[in-house]
């Protein structure tokens, strides 16, 4: 009989310093240095910069910028146009995020099922919009839900559920929420493949020990489904909701803001302050609109924190469904 | 009167004479001059050098992209070793790659300043070449240019130049340009005469009854906020509510006060508020830009749009069979037409980048030269029409221009004059600019307000406007005077400005 030897690994060395630590993992760390270099330059220096500019006043134009303190901050957090957009882009998210992804999970489950062959092409479908250029999404759009000949409308009045058309981008009451539709259907894509993925964890065999015990679709999905896919729902929920709250060039092409800041959500207001008096003989304020950029970022910040600690706890439910898994697997 | 001011005002030329462009016109008649549009080079002894060159122009493109097209295709045709790189953009994004090509150092050789930006503040950060280094010849060829194009304190400062006003600026973006099949369904003939508030209205909707659905009486880009303030404006300007634009807003400059509160203002509002009321405007106009309206008129959407002069040779062009006319914008209160006003100077400036290589600065010299030749000018005339119209009044009477736009040109130099400057009076206001912050809402946000309902109190809207804007532009003096500029409310007041009248270098000496 022949015996073979398996080298045992080195025992953790804690006393080993960083450095030599560094120098072990050197390939490591030289794969991770071009994505590193790329972060500094294009999240974590803009981070600074746009609160350093923040604290001037600098229309981007001249070569001095103007120190002026907290004096943006104090400006922006008075403005109304600042609270209407704030509030605009949390009721776009509050409105986005529960829709989208309660249909992105019914698609992915129905999607998931086995039996359903034309799957990939389906789902292909409705990743299309997700890989379309969002400005020519934004066009069409005002195209084909324009009053006038629009598709959409015209379905509507042919169907006799509207006795006149709608104008989905100029009604103030309507604007926000016609962006948030289109907003859904764009990237709808983006959370079914996240349920998908979260989908393909659960072993078959958990559904057909179910079904032999005689559990129904409604009890697979209550009973194993929801309580397999939590870990995942909250990260899912999480990176959703902070994409939401990034939808400049949607709401640009559709409404621009309006009418009359109806539909202005943060980033439109950004945008607005710092170069949308270009057309007018007044200055970009680069300073009031980096205080209002840092403000919203800290708001965004906030989000993004609660996706940290769900993630943690999505880790530590993972490792406990991981554990049961292989108690099963072992009886 | 200061030292200061005269300076300011000394090579200030009589705008007036610009007037003589509707003699020469009417001289001429409505006649076609048979004119070779072919764009003849005109040497104007630069030294172009005969290396291999890339020479960069950026401008806000329209039709003027029309005419560069072509002349810069001949250009490298004449130089074959000049590469000319053309870009023709939105002003917003002028506004952000001139001032950061500026910055690091690959800014265009010639470019047009972002509208934001003064002469002063540029000259100041040291973007421009002074014109009189690169043009050759240069005092003739100014020379040559009529009074009123090149302003100190407009397109100069200390006797240099440093902008050369490519257009002239004698034109508005509010006129009528109608459907000639619908508004003789409707039995109206805005050739008639000026058309009334009341008429316009009617008109709207009998064309709208007319169209039974498939067309309108009235379009508008209402999704581009700035048309709500121009229409707005232009009913109220021509009606007596006389002003001139600053920072955001306007300002009488007659008394130094805000408008806004002037009652032509509500009047001006409430034609928009009837044509709304009566169903006469094209479905969908609140979320629909200025281009995507104009694009509508020729499908026959609608029977008039209030736009300008830019729209003629794109119709044209782009749908010949479209029957189309023009007429001046409908007046609250006919027969009073107060002329429109406009600043002084001309349009279009383009400058020379400072840090533009000499080879770069001799092919620009060379151009503008071009520009200021006469075959230049009947060129520019030919190719842009009334769109961005030539400064040299012969040359418009030269030009192959199509009837449409010489009326419109004509109607121009009926309707527009030249206003007052605070610059020109004193150059120190430029700083105030500086400090200007835009007033949100403005006018035309407010105007869009209204319409949709949002502002149930037009009245109090538009008081509530005045008070910010009468106190930012107080606030922004304050601002400016602290950091040094000797400027005050009163630089804004001209006693003696009769809208009627070209404000000229008269006109300034006696303040």
């Amino acid at each position: 009989m022949t015996t073979i030897q398996i080298p045992l690994a080195k025992p953790v060395q804690h006393s080993r310093s960083l450095r030599q630590r560094i120098a072990d993992n050197r390939w490591v760390y030289l794969f991770m240095l071009p994505s590193l270099i790329l972060t500094l330059m294009f999240t974590l220096y803009p981070i600074f910069a746009s609160f350093y500019y923040s604290l001037f006043q600098w229309s981007g134009f001249t070569s001095q910028p103007f120190y002026i303190g907290m004096q943006n901050f104090s400006e922006v957090i008075i403005d109304s146009q600042f609270y209407n957009a704030f509030r605009n882009s949390f009721i776009f998210m509050f409105c986005s995020v529960p829709i989208k992804l309660s249909l992105a999970l019914i698609i992915a489950i129905v999607l998931n099922d086995r039996a359903l062959r034309l799957a990939p092409i389906f789902r292909t479908m409705f990743f299309v919009p997700v890989v379309t250029t969002t400005a020519i999404v934004g066009i069409v759009m005002t195209f084909i839900m324009s009053p006038f000949n629009g598709p959409i409308n015209m379905i509507l009045l042919d169907l006799g559920l509207m006795g006149r058309p709608i104008d989905f981008f100029g009604d103030p009451k309507l604007a926000l929420y016609s962006v948030v539709g289109v907003e859904i259907w764009k990237w709808l894509g983006i959370p079914m493949i996240y349920w998908l993925a979260a989908l393909q964890t659960i072993p078959a065999s958990l559904y057909e020990a179910a079904e032999v015990d005689g559990a129904n679709w409604r009890h697979k999905f209550a009973y194993i489904t929801v309580p397999l896919l939590k870990p995942f729902a909250v990260i899912i929920v999480l990176i959703t909701a902070v994409g939401t709250l990034n939808v400049f060039a949607l709401a640009m092409t559709l409404t621009g803001g309006g009418p009359y800041f109806a539909s202005e959500v943060m980033e439109v207001y950004i945008y607005r302050t710092a170069f949308g008096a270009a057309n007018s003989m007044t200055l970009p304020r680069i300073g009031y609109a980096c205080a209002a950029a840092v403000y919203f970022g800290l708001s965004v910040m906030a989000v993004a924190t609660l996706q940290l600690v769900g993630a943690r706890w999505a880790q530590k439910e993972r490792a406990g469904i991981s554990a049961a898994e292989t108690t099963a697997g072992g009886e | 009167m200061s030292a200061k001011h005269k300076l300011s005002r000394r090579d200030f030329l009589k705008t007036a004479s610009m007037g003589g462009l509707g003699a020469l016109l009417a001289a001429q008649g409505l006649s076609l001059a048979a004119q070779d549009a072919v764009i003849n080079i005109v040497s104007s002894g630069a030294n172009i050098t005969s290396d291999p060159v890339t020479f960069r122009w950026v401008d806000s493109g329209d039709q003027k992209a029309v005419f560069w097209n072509a002349f810069f295709a001949e250009y490298m045709e004449a130089h074959p070793n000049v590469s000319i790189q053309y870009d023709a953009l939105p002003w917003n994004e002028i506004a952000q790659v001139v001032p950061l090509g500026i910055r690091n150092g690959t800014a265009h050789d010639v470019f047009q300043r972002p509208l934001s930006v003064t002469l002063a503040q540029a000259v100041n950060e040291g973007w421009l070449a002074a014109l009189d280094d690169v043009i050759p010849d240069f005092e003739n060829w100014k020379a040559s240019f009529p009074g009123g194009v090149f302003v100190e304190g407009i397109t100069g400062f200390n006797g240099k130049t440093y902008a050369f006003p490519a257009t002239s600026n004698k034109r508005y973006g509010t006129h009528l340009l109608y459907n000639v099949a619908y508004l003789e369904e409707a039995g109206v003939d805005p050739q008639a005469g000026p058309m009334s508030a009341d008429d316009f209205v009617a008109t709207a909707k009998k064309v709208t009854e007319n169209g039974a659905g498939r067309y309108f009486g009235f379009i508008m880009g209402g999704n581009q906020v700035n048309r709500w303030g121009a229409i707005v404006r232009e009913f109220a300007r021509m009606a007596g509510a006389i002003s001139m634009g600053v920072g955001n807003f306007d300002v009488d400059l007659s008394t130094g006060e805000i408008p806004y509160t002037n009652p032509l203002y509500l009047e001006a509002i409430a034609v928009l508020l009837r044509l709304r009321d009566d169903g006469s405007v094209f479905p969908g106009t609140l979320s629909m830009n200025a281009p995507e309206a104009r694009a509508r008129m020729p499908q026959g959407a609608a029977g008039m749009i209030l736009q300008g002069p830019w729209n003629i040779p794109i119709w044209l062009r782009e749908n010949p069979d479209f029957d189309f006319n023009i007429a001046g914008q409908p007046l609250l209160d006919p027969p009073t037409l107060v002329p429109v006003t406009v600043g002084p100077g001309g349009s279009n400036e383009i400058q020379v980048n400072a840090a533009a290589s000499d080879e770069a600065k001799a092919i620009a010299g060379d151009i503008f030269h071009y520009l200021g030749t006469y075959e230049g000018q009947v060129a520019w005339a030919t190719l842009v029409g009334a769109a961005d119209p030539a400064i040299f009044a012969e040359a418009i009477a030269a030009a192959d221009m199509q009837p449409l736009e010489r009326n419109a040109l004509l109607m121009f130099n009926e309707q527009v004059r030249v206003g007052p400057s605070q610059i020109v009076r004193n150059p120190d206001t430029a700083a105030v600019n500086l400090e200007l912050r835009p007033v949100t809402p403005n006018l035309a946000e407010t105007v869009q307000g209204i319409y949709t309902g949002q502002i149930g109190d037009a009245a109090a809207a538009l008081a509530d406007l005045e008070g910010r804007a009468d106190a930012e532009l107080d606030r922004a003096i304050a601002a400016a005077v602290e950091k040094g500029a000797e400027v005050s409310r009163d630089d804004y007041v001209f006693p003696n400005w009769d809208p009627y009248q070209d404000y000229g270098e008269d006109k300034y000496a006696e303040l």
